[in-house]
């Protein structure tokens, strides 16, 4: 049986164009890093994009992992499309960036251009 | 793991991914009842073998995707192409999980409308090649007010779905404010539209299209919603009403607890029910009483109701419905009984005793209607309560007196406020037997105004056929009097209503004679207030002489009770003597009673001495007894007519004119000057002028008086007369022969002239009495006249042979 469960009275549907990578955002001597918890991911399937003080992460989880044989007993990991859009307190336009993945984590490093000069 | 990511980034402009895919070919997943949207995760079971299978093979893959497609019917358990709508979504499973029995849990993630091309049947599960199928872009101002509306329609219905959800909702509408499509799919998952209505909102070819269904279907929604909440907040104020009302008893129920005020109604309850199963009742009443407290058993004890009811069944309850006293028949017993408490009052007795006898013979026989008519103090009230002792019966007194609604003696119907029961239902709750003896006392005296006639009331209560059924208005049950011995007291009947009299047995108490006051007052009186004044019979003795003082000196009554307060006067005044100091008994005589009591305040109409002509000695009748009177007439020089004074009534008036009216006829045969007549006017004054008098009984006084006067022969002075005559010159009868004779004894007259019909009320005349003195019995005026003034016999005798006469 493939009902749908019941989900009156008015439990609210999850409206959603991904899933949400949990993230962590540290402040450095020179900018900002952002940390992403996005195991599994390829480069190829991730964009980041900064506009004003908004850094966008998204991309896609494939199950790359998947052979002839191979059925799934369970599944939690979410694959496709996911989106995280952070809001920093600051514009980075300007900033320079730079990813990096480790350990399942990828890291966005922004220097903030302005701020190298006034330290230079 | 150190590899160079490829970054690309762009400066204020969103990249978008690649959204769309041309054809695609999808494990297909046939969905039951429902429509899987775009933008929206929801969570499915997947049971079915194939289902499971074509899951299976979508987790098989990197991107984990699925097209969902609705089956027409849910009925079909192996949906094929023609089986399935053509319009469908394309989803990412998102979680995966297997339950206990073996079906999957899903969730699963809606991303684009897909139209079905074809299905590939080859494999256990069905595969499907799918076209993307999205909507133009129409953003429009229709879309935008279309988008308002249903979010204003939505507030309303979730509102009304789930009160109390507002903030939810407005987050829910901001997340869906990109993309009004999105809206409707939430609202439409949100109500669990119809399969029909779904697939037609999911198959819509615009935006404008889709909102305008979605809001069609939501209006009915809010409709169906609007009449369901009216529906269930009815019942549930219903219910919540009646378990408000729970709630607060029990609570009031643990306070009383508390209290320590066990209970509450509801023991008030038992306990009358108690009492009402050890009561005996007649049955009808038992029902009425059960109904009652069936009622009262329902109510809170608030309730206003609640006191009248209990109130009703506490006076059901205390009623003697079957309670009877045994009487005591013994005759020997009940005499001794009266005797000791009354003294002569033979009439009454025998009547007691005899009903007692009627008794014995038929224990269920009516008790008879008692009425005692006589003046103030001679005994009628506690005659009553030595009936009561006699028969070994409870005594019960209500005096009618003043009585004058009607409602006192049956009661208010219970819907008034603060209603009763009459005076008689009462009387019986306090006799506590329905065979006590009740006095009414003073029925003549009953009041009446325009409420009604307590009098009329007494009509039902004293007739034996009528009072077995007595009904109180406030009981409003049926009484049985029918057992009462009642008793009724009057001082005179004029005012007793006819029908009234009718029902009673009516007994004369007539005043006592001295004779019997001297008897009464060795017997009762003088031990009663020689105790009261702490007296021994040995410290003070009243001689016979002093104490016909006290009777004939210092009080005029037929009664005792001022008799009683003299002796009282007197012995207290014996006590102090005693108390300051005096040790010797004392003798009252006559003179000590003067020195005592002061100067007698009435002095006794004696007998004059020397009467001229034109004066009678006539005999009236009063509330205290009788007395003598005399009447004065003369002649005066001048005037004609007839003058009248001394407070005389209409009908003595009158009987002056007739008796006036009969001599003048009959002048010439008393020898009569008819120039006198003529000539001169007439006053007669009847004495004391100031006391009113009015009745017939003076007719033949009259006459004499004026015979006397015309004539100018007096009257003879030892006579005294009193007879009611009429204009031919009979004597008819009169009443209160008794107290008119005694009147003319302590007058010291020894002679009555009576009319011929009285002739057997001399029975009543205490036996001394009657010995003492001498009766002449008229038929005629004349036969009166013959008595009164001698001289006229010769005359008479002519009178009476004139043949006019006979034939009148």
């Amino acid at each position: 049986m493939h009902e749908r469960r019941k989900s009156w009275p008015l439990f609210p549907p999850q409206c959603d164009s991904g899933w949400r990578p949990l993230a962590d955002v540290f402040r450095t001597r020179d900018g900002w890093l952002l940390k992403f918890d996005l195991a599994g991911v390829g480069h190829d399937d991730v964009t980041v994009s900064i506009r004003g003080r908004l850094v966008t992460v998204a991309g896609q989880r494939r199950d790359a992992i998947v052979e002839e044989g191979f059925s799934h007993y369970s599944m939690e990991i979410t694959y496709s499309r996911f989106e995280r859009t952070i809001e920093m307190p600051c514009s980075l336009e300007n900033a320079r960036v730079a990813v990096e993945a480790r350990d399942g984590f990828l890291l966005v490093r922004m220097v903030d251009e302005g701020k190298e000069e006034e330290n230079a | 793991m150190a590899s160079c990511w490829f970054v690309w980034w762009m400066k204020g402009k969103k990249k978008k991914m690649p959204e769309t895919k041309d054809i695609q070919t999808l494990p297909l997943l046939p969905l039951k009842n429902t429509v899987l949207f775009p933008y929206l995760l929801m969570p499915l079971s997947v049971g079915r073998e194939s289902s499971r299978a074509a899951v299976e093979a979508a987790l098989g893959t990197e991107e984990k995707e699925i097209v969902v497609f609705a089956q027409r019917d849910p009925s079909v358990e192996t949906p094929k192409l023609e089986d399935l709508y053509t319009v469908g979504t394309r989803a990412i499973i998102r979680k995966m999980n297997r339950s206990q029995n073996g079906a999957l849990e899903l969730l699963v993630l809606g991303m684009e409308r897909v139209v079905l091309i074809r299905v590939d049947e080859s494999e256990p599960f069905l595969r499907a090649r799918v076209r993307p199928l999205p909507l133009p872009e129409d953003r429009s101002a229709e879309v935008e007010a279309l988008q308002g509306a249903l979010a204003e329609l939505a507030t309303t219905a979730i509102s009304l779905a789930q009160p109390g959800s507002q903030q939810e909702v407005a987050k829910l509408l901001s997340t869906s404010n990109e993309d009004p499509l999105r809206l409707a799919f939430l609202l439409a998952s949100m109500f669990s539209l119809d399969l029909e209505k779904e697939q037609s909102l999911l198959e819509a070819d615009s935006r404008v299209e889709a909102l305008r269904r979605m809001h069609t279907y939501l209006a009915h929604e809010v409709q169906v919603l609007e009449l369901r909440n009216k529906i269930a907040s009815e019942a549930r104020n219903e219910m919540t009403k009646e378990q408000r009302d729970y709630l607060l008893r029990q609570q009031m129920r643990a306070i009383q607890q508390e209290l320590g005020e066990n209970g509450g109604e509801q023991a008030e309850a038992e306990q009358l029910r108690e009492r009402l199963d050890k009561a005996d009742l007649p049955e009808e009443i038992r029902k009425e009483a059960d109904r009652e407290l069936s009622r009262l058993e329902k109510l809170p004890s608030q309730a206003p109701d609640f006191h009248v009811i209990r109130t009703w069944l506490e006076y059901v309850l205390d009623l003697p419905w079957n309670v009877r006293t045994e009487d005591n028949l013994d005759i020997a017993h009940a005499r001794e009984v009266l005797d000791e408490d009354h003294f002569n009052l033979k009439e009454v007795k025998e009547r007691i005793l005899e009903h007692l006898g009627v008794l014995r013979l038929n224990p269920n026989a009516k008790a008879p209607i008692l009425c005692f008519v006589g003046p103030p103090g001679v005994g009628k009230t506690s005659l009553g309560q030595s009936i009561a002792r006699a028969l070994n019966r409870k005594f019960e007194r209500m005096s009618l007196g003043g009585l004058h609604d009607e409602a006192e003696l049956r009661g208010h119907r219970r819907t008034y406020i603060g209603a009763m029961p009459g005076r008689l239902i009462q009387a019986m709750r306090r006799a506590g037997a329905n065979n006590a003896v009740l006095m009414l006392d003073e029925v003549d005296k009953i009041g009446h105004d325009f409420r009604g006639d307590p009098a009329h009331a007494l009509l039902e209560i004293l007739d034996p056929e009528q009072n077995k059924n007595f009904r109180d208005n406030y009981l409003d049950l049926p009484f049985d009097l029918s057992r009462v011995l009642f008793v009724c007291t009057a001082n005179a009947l004029d005012t007793v209503p006819r029908p009234l009299l009718d029902r009673m047995e009516i007994l004369r108490l007539s005043g006592y004679s001295e004779e019997e006051k001297v008897q009464i007052a060795r017997r009762f009186l003088i031990p009663r207030q020689l105790k009261e004044a702490g007296l021994s019979a040995e410290q003070c003795v009243l001689t016979d002489e002093a104490l016909r003082k006290i009777i004939s000196g210092y009080t005029r009554e037929a009664g005792l009770r001022r008799l009683e307060r003299a002796i009282g006067r007197v012995t207290r005044k014996i006590a102090l003597r005693f108390a300051e100091g005096k040790t010797e008994p004392v003798t009252m005589t006559p003179e000590d009673v003067t020195e005592m009591l002061g100067p007698e305040p009435f002095t006794q109409e004696e007998m004059r001495r020397d009467v001229p002509p034109g004066v009678a000695t006539g005999l009236a009748w009063t509330e205290t007894g009788g007395d003598v009177l005399y009447i004065e007439a003369t002649l005066l020089p001048d005037g004609k007519g007839l003058t009248l004074t001394g407070q005389l009534g209409e009908v003595m008036q009158e009987s002056v004119k007739a008796a006036q009216s009969y001599i003048w006829a009959h002048a010439p045969d008393f020898g009569i000057d008819p120039k006198v007549f003529k000539h001169s006017g007439v006053h007669v004054h009847v004495p004391a002028g100031a006391i009113p008098k009015d009745g017939p009984s003076a007719g033949v006084t009259m006459a004499t008086a004026l015979t006397s006067l015309y004539t100018n022969l007096p009257a003879r002075n030892d006579t005294a007369m009193t007879g009611e005559i009429t204009l031919t010159g009979l004597v008819l009868p009169i009443g209160g022969v008794k107290e008119k004779v005694l009147a003319a004894r302590r007058a010291g007259i020894k002679r009555v002239v009576l009319p011929k019909a009285n002739q057997k009320d001399i029975r009543d005349v205490p036996e001394e009495a009657r010995n003492e003195m001498e009766f002449i019995f008229a038929e005629r005026i004349e036969d009166v006249l013959r008595a009164l003034i001698p001289q006229l016999t010769e005359r008479l005798k002519l009178v009476r042979n004139r043949p006019i006469d006979n034939a009148a």
